[in-house]
């Protein structure tokens, strides 16, 4: 939610690898035991609390719908048109990816980029569970695994505020974006400076 | 964010903020309230040329 200035480089390494895995336990579990209590809403509740369309929410695979961890819906502003390419930051268990992957169609393109493996081979289970692929690339978003000028659109839901680098991922957003490219994102932010403590806490890092 | 997106060049920045966004854990609630912590959906656009 916020840079971490108030880090010198050697005290921000380590913590960013605590914190990496606290991510990656933490959305494992969500994806694994979507039934779990968490700091957050999640699943059907969460999406249609967003807005989510119904329709979308009764066509999508269980497992995606129950496991949507977003907080906030980047559809709504979105406007995906036929034949685009999307990447979807963060792709979770892919509902967001299924959503896009219906709407720029067949001769569009879903890109998916999560820093879980797991996570990415579940989103491309759900994608074909649902009558669409998507493609997902195990990586950071800090160093997104996609050519420059490659995709229409990014998408994403509830991921960049989790990076300790943000400054960093959204320069990747603008490289990997087309000119005339988009995004709609949703996120965390936060008015105040958070404390060294909460900055220190990955548990409460990766809530 | 917002000033992030910004410099890093994209334009027609817009934020909204995300109704009804909340942690459900009472505790993270209040932390997160005292920090002004809100949901917000961001749009840009990278300049075409």
């Amino acid at each position: 939610m916020t840079d971490i200035a108030l880090l010198d480089a050697d005290e921000q390494a380590p913590l960013e690898g605590v914190i990496k895995g606290e991510v990656l336990r933490m959305y494992q579990e969500v994806a694994e035991h979507p039934e779990g209590e968490f700091h957050f809403y999640h699943g059907r509740q969460a999406a249609e609390l967003f807005g989510y369309e119904r329709e979308w929410l009764d066509r999508a695979p269980p497992g995606a719908v129950a496991s949507f961890a977003g907080v906030g819906n980047p559809h709504l502003r979105s406007r995906l048109h036929a034949g685009e390419t999307v990447l979807d930051l963060g792709s979770g268990a892919g509902l967001d990816s299924i959503i896009a992957a219906w709407q720029v169609g067949p001769t569009g393109r879903v890109v998916g980029v999560d820093l879980n493996p797991t996570m990415c081979r579940k989103a491309e289970a759900h994608a074909a569970a649902s009558g669409v692929r998507m493609a997902c690339h195990e990586g950071r978003m800090e160093d997104i695994p996609l050519p420059d000028a490659s995709v229409d659109i990014v998408i994403s839901n509830g991921v960049i505020n989790l990076s300790f680098r943000k400054r960093t991922v959204i320069r990747e957003l603008f490289r990997v974006l087309k000119p005339g490219g988009r995004l709609s994102i949703t996120d965390i932010v936060s008015a105040k400076q958070l404390s060294q403590s909460i900055v220190n806490d990955p548990k409460l890092w990766a809530s | 964010m917002f000033a992030l997106l910004e410099e890093a060049g994209f334009t027609r920045v817009r934020s909204t903020i995300v109704p009804g966004f909340a942690f459900r854990k009472e505790s993270t609630r209040d932390a997160a309230e005292g920090y002004g912590v809100k949901a917000v959906l961001f749009t840009a656009q990278k300049p075409a040329t």
